[in-house]
């Protein structure tokens, strides 16, 4: 009897091992762009070269290439962990061309879509070269799970060609639907100075009239400095509210004001409806230079 | 062997049934007293949904009349006057009814004809930014005018209510808002407004001289304003639960005493926790005044019911807004209005979080009746739990009875203007 119990207690243990692990390895693939015609990517994926007659080398093991639909670049997408989840992504493309080649100062501009929606976001993603035909795109906001694609379109010299990436089953923040009404990270950093991804500014955020509270458009006050500490005046800063564990944003547009002195901006319009974790992006373009930073909040 | 097995399994089965019931008899005693134990952070989230929290009713700078006592009295009349309908039947109360919290008991309302949606509340409706279940109002007294031209509500125009008004309330009218100029009959006509879904009544206003269009709209929104400066005293009373949570804070802590039974507690455990309501149904009013799209069906056929995405340039465009010359409001006095989100798309089929204050008086619920009770409201929220936006965490039977019983202890009577007079 005893061995028995023994033996049933371990098939159940076998049992629920193998279903967690194909839960594991179907949430990976579900995240993961598929080619728009199928098959493509997996190629691309599998091969590391070429797409029929054309040779490309890939700079990167893990990434997705597709051909534009002219057939005049070919796409690497780098998306970190491999799947883009709900709430703001930063991903990676290499373009190159389509006869081999790295293409650099070309225009991008990256469009998420939910098709089943019909929808898009009011985030534009910001793109930014990094020389040798790498572009990095920073918000990339997608605002809720389900389908989504990323139309990448090239411009260079008149020569314009785009291509979609898709991505059948974005889920919010990580593999398994139990992450998804996780908590924020334990350690969240609430500072509300902070320098910008790369280190060009330093931003400092205050809400005006005391803490921030939930349900009341209220005004805040930026300080913008550069990396020496100098105070920046003339930047363009534009404010985006994002709440991670639910995908959507403010239900405001914040307006962005200079005060022209001491690296001042005064934000109005600002408004958080719903009580918990937040992220607000600041961006910040000034001096040819443009760099963001997220703050976390913790709206009560 | 595979009988074995079954065997084997089943006394395994046994044996933890037997711990389950030993786990839920003997510390669940011990976990009634718990229930009404809550720690520092959720006193605070009690204390932000307590009625006392609710402030002193918000100033509307846009209706210089909204605290008039006169204004009041003359909007209450308004309220519940018949006349101003096209079949003499149809006043605000047919589907704000005082007996019902001032809604009504359809899943579409109907005046004249059936609405696509359901009638809104208007307990403490003046605590909203936005009105209409889309908002497509910036303002009580807006709000208030909407339905009286619209064909399937009140069916009237603004000439007909500046002519009843110079009829039936003359000495009301000029005493909170001077002068009223003569509207006869012959010279008026009877059913003219900006309207574009009704050329003949458009032709009819367009022909109207600049100073007689003037006049009528001075007497429409001034009807508004008083319409507002009653409804706006439309508030609800403390609640059991209002009464629980001045209890947790005077640190009340005999159980026998409480306001809130051990299930209507866990209720409320779950609201502010687990089930997650107060993602939206947040602050003393349990709403936070935005917009969503729960993907609820709708019922009638015909085109999709846009909610506030349609609303948005409807707003923006309104003559009748807070930054419009009838409003009293200066411009800075507007934010909401001026930092209104454009964005279209976020908001299609997107509509208003309603109070959740008297909510299980007054099915049916959602913004076109879809639910007849609130159980099946809950089983609507339980079954969208994948969805990020509704997510109410994995509820069990017994939780969702305790949220029901939760609900249940919001109900209190109304106060206001009405209940004074009487």
């Amino acid at each position: 009897m005893k061995r028995m119990l023994i033996i049933v207690g371990v098939m159940f243990f076998l049992l629920a091992g193998c279903a967690a692990k194909e839960e594991q390895t179907a949430g990976h693939m579900e995240g993961m762009a598929e080619g728009h015609s199928q098959g493509e990517v997996m190629e691309g994926m599998a091969e590391g070269h070429g797409h029929g007659d054309v040779k490309v080398t890939k700079h990167f093991d893990e990434s997705l290439t597709k051909l534009t639909d002219n057939k005049l670049y070919s796409l690497e997408l780098v998306v970190p962990e491999k799947y883009m989840k709900m709430g703001v992504n930063t991903i990676e493309i290499i373009v190159h061309h389509a006869t081999g080649g790295d293409v650099a100062q070309a225009d991008i501009t990256v469009t998420p879509w939910m098709p089943s929606m019909g929808h898009g976001v009011m985030q534009k993603p910001v793109v930014t070269e990094r020389g040798g035909g790498l572009y990095s795109v920073d918000n990339v906001v997608l605002s809720m799970t389900g389908h989504w694609q990323l139309q990448v379109k090239v411009a260079k010299e008149g020569k314009e060609d785009s291509v979609v990436f898709d991505f059948p089953e974005v889920k919010a923040m990580g593999h398994e639907h139990a992450m998804m009404h996780a908590p924020p990270p334990k350690d969240l950093d609430y500072a509300t100075m902070k320098m910008t991804a790369s280190d060009a500014f330093s931003v400092m955020y205050k809400s005006i009239g005391g803490q921030v509270r939930i349900n009341r458009i209220h005004s805040w006050e930026l300080t913008v400095k550069d990396a020496e500490g100098h105070p920046v005046n003339n930047a363009e800063i534009t404010i985006v509210g994002d709440m991670p564990e639910h995908g959507h944003g403010l239900p405001t547009q914040p307006e962005v004001t200079g005060m022209g002195m001491e690296g001042l901006y005064r934000v109005d319009g600002m408004k958080f409806q719903m009580p918990g974790w937040w992220v607000v992006t600041i961006s910040v373009m000034a001096n040819g230079i443009q760099d963001n930073v997220s703050f976390n909040l913790n709206v009560m | 062997m595979r009988n074995f097995l079954v065997r084997t399994f089943g006394s395994v089965v046994a044996v933890s049934l037997l711990v389950i019931v030993v786990n839920t008899t003997v510390p669940g005693t011990v976990l009634a007293m718990d229930q009404h134990t809550w720690t520092d952070q959720e006193k605070s989230i009690l204390r932000s949904l307590w009625i006392g929290s609710l402030g002193p009713l918000p100033v509307d700078p846009s209706n210089r009349y909204s605290d008039n006592p006169k204004a009041a009295a003359l909007g209450r009349k308004l309220f519940f006057e018949d006349h101003f309908s096209g079949n003499m039947k149809v006043s605000c109360a047919t589907c704000h009814r005082e007996d019902y919290f001032f809604t009504d008991n359809l899943p579409l309302s109907h005046g004249m004809d059936t609405t696509p949606r359901r009638s809104m509340p208007l307990i403490g409706v003046a605590y909203n930014s936005w009105f209409f279940w889309d908002g497509r109002t910036d303002s009580l007294w807006s709000q208030a005018l909407g339905p009286i031209e619209n064909k399937r509500e009140h069916g009237i125009s603004r000439t007909m209510s500046a002519y009843i008004i110079s009829k039936y309330y003359r000495k009301e009218y000029e005493e909170i808002f001077g002068p009223l100029p003569d509207f006869m009959e012959d010279t008026l006509p009877q059913h003219a407004r900006p309207a574009l879904d009704d050329p003949d009544a458009l032709k009819a206003w367009v022909l109207m001289t600049p100073v007689q269009r003037e006049e009528v709209n001075k007497v429409y929104v001034n009807m508004g304003k008083s319409i507002a400066a009653f409804v706006r005293t439309i508030l609800p009373q403390p609640s059991p639960f209002d009464r629980y949570v001045e209890q947790i804070m005077a640190g009340e802590s005999l159980r026998s005493r409480m306001a809130l039974t051990d299930d209507e507690a866990a209720g409320l455990r779950l609201f502010i926790g687990k089930a997650k309501c107060t993602n939206c149904h947040n602050g003393p009013m349990f709403t936070n005044g935005d917009f969503h799209n729960l993907g609820l069906s709708q019922k009638e056929k015909g085109e999709p019911d846009k909610g506030r995405a349609a609303a948005i340039t409807q707003v923006l465009s309104s003559e009748f807004n807070c930054l419009s010359k009838h409003s009293d409001a200066e411009p800075n006095d507007c934010p909401e209005l001026r930092f209104i989100d454009t964005s279209h798309k976020k908001y299609v089929g997107a509509f208003k979080t309603p109070t959740l204050r008297s909510v299980t008086d007054r099915p049916p619920y959602m913004h076109a009746g879809q639910f007849a009770t609130v159980r099946e409201v809950l089983e609507f929220y339980r079954s969208e739990a994948q969805n990020p936006e509704l997510g109410h965490g994995d509820l069990s039977d017994k939780e969702l009875e305790q949220l029901e019983a939760f609900l249940h202890a919001l109900s209190s009577p109304l106060t206001g203007l009405l209940v004074e007079a009487k």
